[in-house]
């Protein structure tokens, strides 16, 4: 209050000077005005005649009148002060139209009256009355200045020709909303502190306000301050703003230059200040004090902080988003094929092949063209973030802390990546979804390169579906812990799918499965459940099959060495301690192992084939075996009459012995 | 040599009937498969373990199942080696689920197809359910009757079907498909008033099937045996009936008798040697002290599964204990379920789809 009044002083400087010294004058001579005021009074009621009946009759039964002693109006022709003297209404002043200047102050005046004859005032004091509505004005052309504080004044009204207006104080008032003032172009102090204000707008035409006081409202939001050109001193202390976008039209404002806004909300926010300097870089006060450059500088550099930080945010959430989109996408595409599988199946059982509407393949394909774009190397930007993401339609693969995540079919190509050491490093866990497992056997021997320590498994929506398909993770390196979720995959349902990993996968001596501590119990029941097929897997197999199959292990190891060879000869080197540890660790499990569905049917295609070869080899070599089989029979027929007749005709060459002996000497002689 | 079997057919009849041949056709195949490995040790050696391994009954192991189903001897090795692998599944107590028991299969056969597994799965279950779980014994002797008689089971069906239908049955042809259409519901008549067909009708049609059947069959006295105890039966009563029965398990020769089931030292004594070595094993690569020789530790899917138990054999047999439980795995009468089934016949079971 005594803040703003202040304010109102500083700046109508050169009047209120003169009003002082009135102030000094009253004071000498205190009971003059009162008393003269009391024989006006009676005056007037004794003598109903003269040229106020009229007006008399028309409003109020009476009113006083004033005249001053000539002497005071050569002394103090242009002023008239009336200050605390219980005045209830405005008396009439007569003869007094040269007056410039008038006061009311602390009176009891309830409305403005009988002044409009004074069509010279420039000044005109009604604070601290109970002036209840603005009235009484309109003549008064030349007014400059209207304090009307301290009264019970509900609406700004009745200004309209009060266009010379250069000050206008409504203070301590109730007045609920700013109205009316804006042909007012020559005003520079408005004053409307204390009143009953919740918001601040209309506004437009106030082109010479200098200086705005809104002090103690109820304001939350402030419109239009970027229509004043010249407003130079805002004061919004003590309001009910909270954010700065409820008041970010004074960032607009070029001619703003000293603001207060403490007492509100907003100031006790950590941004508080810095926001504002960073959208009023015009501005050289706040909340009375002044902005230095280095508050200034802070400000940017905090406010670039800031924004960064939220671009940040903004940039995880989309982020965040664009990842759950995705995986609702996958696990979408995951459904359908699931379906599209278990139909095709349905076909083949039936046996009827209405040719599959959909070509599998063309569905495969589009999810494999989708990828490409994002082979790039993310990897430096990866370790330094310690989280990398990154999103396509058909997959998703994500870093997050020790964790890989791999979200559909694509995602498994991600593995050819040229992964930082750091990112491979850190990764100790890898979970699969929405992946059929099948396919993820065929990158287990990558993963175990590229992330040497992964040591926990999650599978969830894989198809595992058979005891079997554990077999393949036994050539990983180390398994700690598997978790195998129940949700797309069958054989968690079984009750002895725990035992046969633990018995399959005894080798790496895994700590939990399903979040579940291993007990050595536990190894011990697996071994008992299982530890005879190992066994007669691995001891009456026949050699050759023993070797074939383990073969066969080897074999596709070997071919994957291959593949990834002169990139880096120490892994192969591991590659092979690794193998020769397996295989003296695990010789009697080594036998159990699998084969994916289409790599297994490929190899019975194959087997067919060889069959069919077979099958025509033996049935030509055993045809020819029964051939041969039957001459000899017929022969072995034969053969005892063939040799009694033999016989018969040698004994019937030698019964003569003689003539036999000169056929025999004959043909002895013969030969020579 | 001279039997006079071999006299009524060529050589290479004979030999593909017993058969040599596909033996033959399969060592050669073998040897293709594996030429570099095997041309290091010898081809004769090789030749001698894979006839020794087919003696054996070990040469099925993993194999496809073309293969495995190809002879009698082969199913029958299979279904041996199957009982030698898993007997300790069912020594335990386990109760699984017709999928499990598909997937213990698949451990020794990776193509081996559902359709068998849910066929004998039918036969314990009695067409019901089929998620009901199973003890190993019962899983066991039905499957074995579903596998190694397979295609005559499918004859039989066929004739099960014409007789009920009022056909006559000499006019029954085997079936040249294996495709379900036996299984179709019987029209509604007279027959189906009373279930299952008469007996002594059917056993008729079963000996004149047997008679020409090319494929094996179960002896024919025996399968009078089963048929002569009972006035009318059903298909699934006389498959229940035929799993159950101790003769055509012996004449099978595959599995030891039920009694026995669980039986077989020398296995145990190598488990037992196994275990050991594992626990030691174990405990050298992780100081975990835990105490041994404790088997109480939870069964957490045993307990959430229901409990149902298919035939009126085994009440529950606890799964904490490792101790031979076989009185309660085998059920108290060789025909039981098979009795029970026809005290309490229900409509149209037999060939219910």
């Amino acid at each position: 209050m005594v803040n703003c009044g202040l304010h109102l002083v500083i700046q109508t400087s050169s009047l209120p000077e003169k009003n002082k010294v009135e102030f000094k004058l009253h004071k000498e001579t205190p009971s003059f005005p009162g008393r003269l005021l009391q024989h006006d009074l009676e005056r007037n009621y004794s003598s109903r005649q003269g040229d106020h009946i009229n007006l008399v009759s028309s409003s109020m039964p009476s009113f006083p009148i004033l005249q001053r002693s000539s002497e005071e109006k050569i002394l103090y022709s242009d002023r008239l002060t009336l200050e605390r003297q219980k005045l209830t209404v405005c008396p009439i002043i007569d003869g007094e139209e040269h007056l410039r200047l008038l006061n009311f102050q602390h009176n009891f005046i309830t409305r403005i009256q009988n002044i409009s004859n004074l069509q010279r005032l420039i000044f005109l004091d009604l604070y601290d009355n109970q002036i209840e509505e603005i009235s009484g004005l309109s003549t008064l052309r030349s007014l400059r200045v209207l304090l009307l504080g301290k009264n019970r004044i509900k609406k700004i009204s009745n200004l309209e020709n009060l266009k010379s207006l250069d000050v206008l104080d409504l203070h301590g008032n109730q007045i609920s909303k700013i109205e009316n003032v804006s042909h007012l172009c020559d005003l520079r102090v408005l004053n409307l502190a204390r009143n009953l204000l919740s918001h601040v707008d209309n506004l437009n035409g106030l082109d010479s306000l200098t200086e705005l006081n809104l002090r103690h409202n109820q304001i939350t939001f402030v419109r239009d301050v970027d229509n004043l050109p010249c407003l130079q001193r805002l004061f919004l202390s003590f309001n009910n703003i909270s954010t700065f976008e409820s008041v970010c039209c004074l960032a607009d404002s070029t001619s703003l230059s000293d603001i207060t806004f403490d007492g509100n909300p907003i100031a006790q926010e950590s941004w508080y200040k810095h926001t504002i300097l960073q959208n009023m870089m015009q501005l050289r006060q706040l909340d009375m004090k002044r902005i230095t450059e280095e508050e200034r500088r802070m400000a940017s550099v905090i406010a670039k902080k800031e924004e960064e930080k939220k671009r940040e945010s903004q940039k995880q959430s989309l982020l965040k988003e664009k990842k759950r989109l995705t995986i609702n996408n996958v696990a979408r595409k995951w459904d359908l094929q699931q379906h599209r599988v278990t139909s095709i199946a349905a076909n083949q059982d039936r046996k009827d092949s209405d040719s599959p509407s959909q070509d599998p393949c063309q569905v495969d394909g589009s999810t494999i063209s989708a990828f490409p774009e994002e082979t790039g190397s993310l990897d430096s930007a990866l370790s330094n973030a310690l989280q990398g993401l990154s999103v396509t339609d058909t997959h998703l693969v994500e870093v997050d802390g020790d964790t890989l995540s791999l979200y559909g079919s694509g995602a498994l190509e991600s593995l050819d990546r040229n992964w930082s050491v750091q990112t491979a490093g850190m990764v100790t866990t890898v979970s699969f979804t929405f992946i059929e497992f099948d396919e993820i056997v065929q990158v287990l021997p990558k993963l175990k390169i590229k992330f040497p320590n992964s040591l926990h498994l999650k599978f969830k929506e894989t198809n595992l579906v058979m005891l079997q398909q554990f077999n393949a993770l036994a050539q990983l390196r180390r398994i700690d812990q598997l978790t195998i979720d129940p949700q797309g995959n069958p054989v968690v349902s079984f009750t002895l799918w725990k035992y046969y990993v633990l018995f399959r996968l005894s080798h790496f001596s895994m700590q939990k499965i399903n979040g579940t501590e291993v007990t050595q119990n536990d190894m011990i029941m697996a071994e008992r459940l299982f530890g005879i097929l190992a066994h007669v897997a691995s001891s009456e197999l026949p050699q050759y099959r023993l070797i074939s199959i383990l073969g066969d292990a080897r074999k596709k190891q070997f071919r994957y060495l291959l593949e990834t060879k002169g990139k880096k000869p120490g892994v192969v080197s591991e590659e092979n301690n690794d193998s020769k540890r397996l295989v003296g660790e695990n010789t009697n499990r080594a036998t159990l192992n699998y084969t994916t569905r289409d790599f297994y049917n490929e190899k019975l295609e194959e087997i067919k084939e060889k069959k069919k070869f077979c099958k025509m080899y033996i049935e030509d070599l055993v045809k020819e075996a029964t051939e041969i089989n039957m001459k000899n029979e017929a022969l072995q027929k034969l053969w005892p009459q063939m040799f009694i007749e033999l016989v018969r005709d040698a004994v019937i060459e030698i019964r003569n012995k003689s003539s036999y002996m000169k056929l025999c000497l004959q043909q002895i002689t013969d030969q020579k | 040599m001279l039997s006079p079997e071999r006299l009524a057919l060529t050589d290479y009849e004979y030999l593909a009937q017993r058969h040599v041949l596909t033996y033959m056709e399969d060592a050669v195949c073998q040897l293709l498969e594996n030429k570099e490995d095997i041309s290091q040790y010898g081809i004769a050696r090789f030749f001698t373990e894979y006839f020794n391994s087919v003696c054996q009954g070990t040469h099925i192991l993993f194999r496809e199942f073309s293969f495995i189903q190809a002879t009698p001897h082969n199913r029958a090795s299979f279904l041996r080696a199957f009982w030698r692998c898993f007997r300790t599944v069912g020594k335990n107590g386990d109760l699984l689920t017709m999928k499990e028991y598909h997937c213990l299969l698949q451990l020794l056969c990776p193509d081996f197809p559902l359709e068998l597994t849910q066929k004998a799965a039918r036969i314990v279950l009695m067409d019901d359910a089929m998620d009901c779980l199973m003890s190993f014994s019962d899983f066991l002797f039905a499957f074995q009757i579903q596998f190694y008689y397979s295609e005559f089971l499918e004859s039989v069906a066929a004739i099960y079907q014409d007789l009920l239908s009022g056909k006559n049955p000499n006019t029954v042809i085997v079936p040249t498909s294996s495709s379900g259409q036996h299984r179709q519901r019987p029209a509604l008549g007279e027959a189906s008033m009373l279930e299952g067909v008469e007996a002594s009708l059917f056993y008729q049609c079963l000996e004149n099937l047997c008679d020409r059947h090319k494929y094996s069959c179960p002896p024919p006295a025996l399968v009078k045996e089963v048929l002569s105890n009972v006035q009318r039966l059903t298909f699934y009563g006389f498959l229940v009936a035929l799993s159950k029965h101790h003769g055509i398990n012996q004449a099978l020769g595959a599995l030891p008798d039920k009694g026995d089931l669980m039986h077989d030292p020398a296995m145990d004594e190598e488990l037992e040697r196994l275990v050991v070595r594992s626990r030691l094993h174990r405990t050298s690569r992780q100081h975990r002290a835990q105490e041994p020789g404790t088997f109480g530790f939870h069964r957490r899917d045993k307990l959430e599964a229901p409990e149902r138990v298919p035939s009126a054999s085994a009440p529950t047999p606890s799964p904490y204990r490792w101790e031979p439980r076989e009185s309660c795995l085998v059920s108290a009468t060789p025909l039981g379920p098979y009795l029970l089934h026809e005290l309490h016949p229900r409509p149209q079971k037999g060939l219910k789809s």
